[in-house]
């Protein structure tokens, strides 16, 4: 219990930095970083459950914005070097848990009449 | 395309995608609960709750098996590109259906105690170390968690601001969601499934994804790489066509779109900047190559989409060596101007000898 609760606490806290994260860069951030939101409000808030998620990559990629360290070269650079291994490893995972899952599925005696093993406790 | 920001981008086509796609989970739905109980053994469902749970959980895998099928399949065959096109709103779609399911579950299983139902999720079953009574909802929440990740970012700021490369890499999230549905499957409903035309469906859904997959990874493989260092060569002058391009693959991995337009050769990056779509698919109209995913236009001459748009793409130098259109491996940076180089006329084939023309 006390494992399910730290985590459960620990999601909680994660998505209140979020919300605060949210706060900011949506009320200041994100019109420093892009031109096409200045002006743009109605759209925002479809972004706060993104930030709420993965707000340590907002944080980083706005960093990276405001000092300008990204070279230009990486955005036009698609990531099929990767795709490959994500394939792989996905059907083998797949493959192999559903080989599991079967091997281990019992068949249930749904034809047996139930029999009482022991009086109970009231009687 | 970008200007300003709007919550959801909609068109006549992107509507009808939608409609469709909603009206088909509808129709799944339906028929899983009021037709085919008996088939899919789900007859005797424990209460509404329990039948619905199943139902959106077997609509979400579904929706996620076709989600995947769709990307290597319009990599195979660019007829399936239309269903590419909006797939975006279709994985929202996908979300909110095991969004459901997961609400679903958790309101019916772990809700009727003092405790926290989140805590009693967590805390229901932890028979880590065996196989049969795995807690398989942690295969669920794993990936319900991707899904939603993927669908908070799926407006196109999101690739703007984390760049495609980041955001494609965030969204292969994707692959380790449906190995993780997969095994909440496995472990979980087909532990129990007395009727057999589930566990058929589930398999076959998950062996369609894998093969094409591994179909389209092979056929990516295939593509020769050009020589490090050197110009490329992109195609002989005779196999170009007016107003379409030949792809380059470079030694980096990156992709050059050459096209031939009004009779001269220009070369942008493959990659759109939007969600770096293949480029070089696209057809030429009125000097501008429109991406075949998702309708972002750029001048092949300068990479830049025309005004008021700012998208910009990296453009190459071209050069004709004998019979071969080449192509430098350096990339202009993005929205770079290069004067389009005079594609000349192919070399008619000498007739060989003994044939007569």
């Amino acid at each position: 219990m006390d494992v399910a609760q730290a985590l459960v606490m620990a999601m909680q806290t994660w998505g209140m930095i979020g919300a605060v994260v949210a706060l900011v860069f949506l009320v200041i951030g994100i019109d420093r970083i892009d031109e096409d939101a200045r002006g743009a409000y109605i759209f925002r808030p479809l972004l706060i459950p993104g930030v709420l998620l993965i707000w340590p990559l907002v944080l980083w990629r706005w960093w990276q914005i405001e000092t300008e360290r990204a070279a230009w070269a990486a955005r036009y650079r698609p990531v099929r070097a990767s795709y490959g291994l994500a394939v792989v490893l996905m059907s083998v995972g797949i493959v192999v848990i559903v080989i599991t899952g079967l091997s281990v599925r019992q068949t249930w005696p749904a034809d047996i009449a139930p029999v009482q093993l022991t009086e109970g406790a009231g009687q | 395309m970008s200007v300003k920001y709007i919550p959801v981008q909609w068109n006549p086509n992107k509507w009808l995608y939608d409609i469709v796609m909603l009206a088909a989970v509808a129709a799944f739905l339906w028929v899983f609960l009021y037709v085919t109980p008996e088939v899919l053994s789900h007859e005797r469902a424990i209460n509404p709750q329990i039948h619905n749970a199943r139902a959106f959980g077997a609509c979400a895998f579904m929706m996620l098996t076709v989600i995947l099928c769709i990307g290597p399949a319009a990599r195979l065959d660019k007829r399936f590109l239309p269903l590419l096109y909006n797939r975006r709103h279709f994985g929202v779609m996908t979300t909110f259906v095991a969004i459901t399911h997961s609400g679903y579950i958790l309101n019916w299983y772990f809700n009727f105690s003092s405790s926290d139902k989140y805590v009693g999720l967590l805390y229901a079953n932890s028979s880590f170390g065996q196989i049969a009574g795995f807690p398989f909802e942690i295969f669920g929440i794993f990936a319900l968690v991707c899904l939603m990740i993927l669908a908070a970012t799926s407006h196109d700021f999101w690739l703007k601001f984390l760049t495609p490369p980041i955001w494609k890499r965030l969204h292969y999230l994707i692959y380790a969601a449906y190995f993780s549905v997969a095994a909440h499957v496995s472990l979980g409903i087909l532990q129990d499934q007395q009727n057999h035309v589930f566990t058929v469906m589930f398999m076959a859904g998950a062996a369609a994804v894998i093969v094409l997959h591994i179909a389209a990874w092979m056929a990516d493989r295939a593509e020769a790489a050009a020589k490090d260092g050197a110009w490329a060569e992109v195609a002989r002058v005779g196999d170009f066509r007016e107003g379409y391009a030949k792809i380059a693959k470079l030694a980096s991995g990156d992709r050059v779109a050459v096209y031939l337009m009004e009779g001269k050769l220009s070369a942008i990056s493959n990659a759109c900047a939007h969600q770096n779509g293949p480029l070089g698919e696209g057809k030429i109209i009125d000097c501008l190559v429109t991406c075949p995913w998702h309708g972002f236009q750029y001048d092949v001459r300068s990479g830049r989409s025309p005004a008021p748009f700012t998208e910009k793409v990296p453009t190459y130098r071209v050069r004709v060596m004998g019979d071969m259109v080449e192509v430098h491996p350096d990339a202009n940076p993005p929205g770079t101007y290069v004067e389009p180089v005079p594609l000349p006329e192919p070399e008619p084939e000498l007739p060989e000898e003994g044939v007569t023309t």
